[in-house]
């Protein structure tokens, strides 16, 4: 059979009645999974793991592997979905995909433009969703044989060029972006370090061995930051909330977007196939590559449609392009697709080099769910938007307390325990200090989740290498990265230099 | 303001079920000692990623257990990787105190006790043994296009030039998959330190590093790669079993008949935590002995090439003893103990 007529076979699958129903419900949950910060698509996903297999009891085993797993993808791309609402909403990303979209996004929702925002951010992930697909039709097997080329050495070098790049580009202070990458990269070694196994900063302090969870830091510097900001800087921006124009994205908005959402699909799915490096660093990567490619570049920041519809796109083509290495080789590349890689499991099919050969139904009627799924959300986000985007016209002494409720919750709901909720107001406190004095928080966050893979890797590379740096440069791949990396960080000063070293010479002429 | 209610509404809505669904990840106290147990969703934490050895283990275990209704709750899996296993035991101990949180571990829970660099704070002494399911064997696999393509021709390779020889392994330095290449290189007289071991944190990761051109070879356990096996993706050199497996992987030649004298096994064993009741303890004690004498059980050890060899807790806990003293003696000899 060709590729379509087994898609067609697909659909056949996907059209079930009751597969509709599943893939509607694992949509409405994922949508609603994505909107709570704390419980992002992996937990989404884990949690209705058991349930879905007692929902899918009665169906022959084939079916129930097929419907089940639909369900369970649907949470998956509708969490990816409803992640930005939160961003948007209320400065805080649940997920680390989406700490990217807090930047613009949140501006934006205090310009009163929350709802272009919003509306943006599901038209942009409606066609990732649809470019991913295509690419995991048409190119699965050929890039998951690149993929799986991306060595130690390529990914260490891939991580600093993803943390230099961000670092570059959000605030206005380079010095103080890269003082938090390290400070992240630091907080990140708290904990029984991967590679050794060493208790590294623990002080013998057992709730410190898991190491600071990322959830906590994020909600925390971003969300409970902001209470605090507007609480203590009440009087300078009271009523400073613009009234909502219009609650969907106008012409323009779309005009604007348009280029962006389509290089950020295709940058995401690319990013999205090497296993382990995932939606975060597609959302950051997509957001840098706007910014330079963009004519405005200081429009970023201050609220620009396109530093929202670029993360947001790409962290959805991102968790299509996820879906390459697990459907193609059994490989999870992110924790939500090693969970969704369970759920194959338990319906005793082994993802792998066989899946497409052995189960042709359930993995083509899942593809075929996922442009069916992906169609639902969109109509479903649209009219959501509208109620979404209401909630910034709430008066700051509800929507106050809403935020910190949503974040003790979202915090305690995955940690449960008291020793989070008190790091969490303690980096409230710390968040507010930081961006007072224009310390920029991405860096530190991304820095705090990659910091652990980037030394996963570094150890690994140096271990392939006998302890030879060299290693680094002499993989092609890997030398092009830290070659930009350098650039990243060199250029601006040169050109800053030169411009000061312009300024003095003319002065001088001038005297 | 009617908006703003409903939007109130919505968000306690939310809320709710958010809350319902998290309490199946982590339980309470509630039940400890309950007529009743299990009345709550059941936790197995694995200190791996998905797809590996110990993930296996406890995704068969629950599902069986699920399957043939001798439990009536759902399992959640946790994967916490990272550590060679520490990572995961850590999380364990120090956050699952209730009768609802299970363990699935195999050698590392004794060895990263012992060993000398990053010792684990915690080890068997800080859960409750509660059963041995099966063994998993080790084995040594390349890439299909390798140039290896028996053991002979790869430890010729080893033999005149560690350094130039990298072999990866499903869990850190210092843990069971290090081990055994530790051990191949002691049989064969090489110096262990000179010995390339790339620690991955599961062994899909590690498959996926062969795959890629990124390691010479792979020593993890048989479960995970028969796949790629039958699929022709990879070719396993040797196997540490005493004698070829069943089935379709029986054509692979053990070690020793290939004169390495190296036997090893994984054993996959159920905890509980340290305080757990005894209502707990009698309860799992009794369900994973029916467990292991179902037929599907057995079945699946059949079809996936482990050994059975189910202990209660007793032994277990007896046999646990056993392997502590044999892995400082390992240690020992590899200067590797704490």
């Amino acid at each position: 059979m060709s590729t379509l007529e087994f898609l067609l076979h697909g659909f056949s699958v996907a059209f079930q009645w009751y597969n509709l129903l599943f893939a509607f419900f694992g949509v409405l949950i994922g949508t609603a999974v994505g909107v709570l910060p704390g419980i992002g698509p992996m937990n989404g996903v884990a949690l209705l793991l058991p349930i879905t297999a007692s929902i899918t009891g009665t169906l022959s085993p084939e079916q129930a592997a097929a419907s089940g797993i639909i369900l369970l993808a649907g949470i998956y791309y509708g969490a990816m979905y409803g992640g930005s609402t939160t961003s948007i909403l209320l400065n805080t990303p649940g997920e680390s995909s989406s700490v990217m979209t807090v930047i613009d996004g949140h501006q934006m929702a205090k310009q009163g433009r929350a709802g272009a925002a919003l509306g943006i951010s599901a038209i942009g992930s409606f066609v990732a969703g649809i470019i991913s697909l295509l690419g995991l039709i048409l190119l699965a097997k050929p890039l998951s044989a690149i993929a799986i080329n991306f060595g130690p050495a390529e990914y260490f070098s891939l991580m600093i060029l993803g943390l230099l790049a961000v670092s570059g580009l959000v605030g206005k202070s380079m010095t103080k972006a890269l003082i938090m990458l390290v400070m992240g990269l630091l907080l990140g070694t708290i904990g029984i370090d991967a590679v050794s196994g060493a208790a590294r900063f623990t002080y013998n302090i057992p709730i410190l061995y898991s190491g600071i969870s990322f959830l906590t830091i994020a909600v925390g510097l971003f969300a409970v930051g902001e209470v605090f900001k507007s609480i203590l800087e009440r009087d300078s921006n009271s009523g400073a909330l613009a009234k909502i124009d219009k609650p969907y994205p106008t012409k323009q908005d779309l005009k604007d977007s348009a280029l962006p959402i389509t290089r950020s699909s295709f940058l995401g799915f690319l990013i999205g196939i090497l296993p382990g490096a995932g939606a975060t660093i597609a959302s950051a990567f997509s957001y840098v590559m706007e910014k330079k490619l963009s004519k405005n570049p200081e429009k970023f920041g201050k609220g620009a449609i396109e530093g929202v519809a670029a993360p947001e796109t790409a962290n959805n083509a991102a968790a299509g392009g996820a879906m390459i290495p697990l459907l193609t080789l059994g490989i999870p590349g992110s924790g939500t697709t090693a969970i969704l890689m369970g759920a194959f499991i338990m319906y005793n099919i082994q993802p792998g080099p066989l899946l497409f050969e052995n189960h042709p139904s359930v993995v083509w009627g899942l593809i075929a769910s996922m442009f069916v799924g992906n169609l639902m959300l969109l109509i479903l986000n649209l009219p959501l938007v509208k109620i979404f985007a209401k909630m910034i016209s709430t008066p700051v002494k509800y929507l106050l307390p809403l935020i910190i409720a949503f974040s003790i919750f979202g915090v305690y709901a995955v940690q449960v325990n008291s020793f989070d909720l008190l790091l969490l107001i303690l980096c409230g406190l710390f968040g507010y200090f930081l961006s007072k004095n224009d310390f920029p928080l991405p860096p530190l966050v991304l820095a705090l989740v990659l910091g652990p893979m980037l030394e996963n890797n570094m150890m690994r590379a140096l271990t392939l290498s006998n302890g030879n740096y060299a290693i680094f440069i002499q993989k092609p791949i890997s030398a092009i990265f830290l070659l930009i990396s350098v650039l990243w960080l060199v250029v601006p000063f040169l050109l800053k230099r030169r411009k000061n070293k312009g300024k003095n010479t003319s002065v001088e002429i001038g005297n | 303001m009617k908006k703003w209610r409903f939007l109130l509404v919505m968000f306690t809505v939310l809320l709710l079920l958010g809350a319902c669904g998290s309490n199946a990840s982590t339980g309470n106290n509630a039940g400890s000692g309950d007529k009743n147990y299990p009345s709550q969703p059941l936790t197995v934490v694995v200190p791996n990623s998905a797809g590996g050895g110990n993930d296996t283990a406890a995704r068969m275990m629950s599902k069986l257990l699920n399957d043939l209704k001798l439990v009536e709750q759902p399992f959640t899996i946790q994967n916490k990787p990272g550590g060679g296993q520490a990572v995961g035991m850590a999380e364990f101990v120090t956050k699952y105190k209730d009768d609802y949180g299970l363990y699935l571990g195999s050698p590392p829970t004794i060895i990263n006790y012992l060993r000398k660099e990053g010792n684990s704070p915690y080890g068997h002494n800080d859960v409750t043994p509660l059963g041995l399911l099966y063994s998993d064997i080790a084995i040594l696999a390349v890439k299909a296009d390798s140039k290896y393509k028996d053991l002979a021709s790869f430890v010729a390779d080893l033999k005149a030039n560690p350094e130039g020889v990298s072999i990866v392994g499903g869990s850190g330095p210092g843990s069971q998959d290090h081990l055994v290449v530790m051990l191949l290189a002691d049989k064969l007289g090489i110096d262990p330190n000179k010995v390339k071991y790339v620690g991955y944190d599961g062994s899909s990761d590690a498959l996926t590093s062969i795959l890629g051109d990124n390691g010479d070879a792979l020593a993890t356990d048989l479960s995970g790669i028969s796949e790629f096996v039958k699929s022709g993706d990879v070719r396993i050199l040797a196997v540490a079993s005493p004698e070829r497996l069943g089935g379709e992987l029986a054509d692979i030649p053990t070690y020793q008949e290939q004169g390495v004298d190296l036997v090893y096994y994984n054993w996959r064993g159920v905890f509980g935590p340290k305080n757990m009741s005894e209502n707990a303890i009698a309860f799992w004690d009794e369900k994973l002995k029916e467990l292991t004498e179902t037929e599907e059980f057995q079945a699946e050890l059949a079809a996936s090439g482990f050994k059975p060899g189910y202990m209660n807790k007793e032994d277990f806990t007896q046999y646990l003893k056993e392997q502590e003293d044999m892995f400082t003696d390992i240690l020992k000899k590899l200067n590797m103990l704490k």
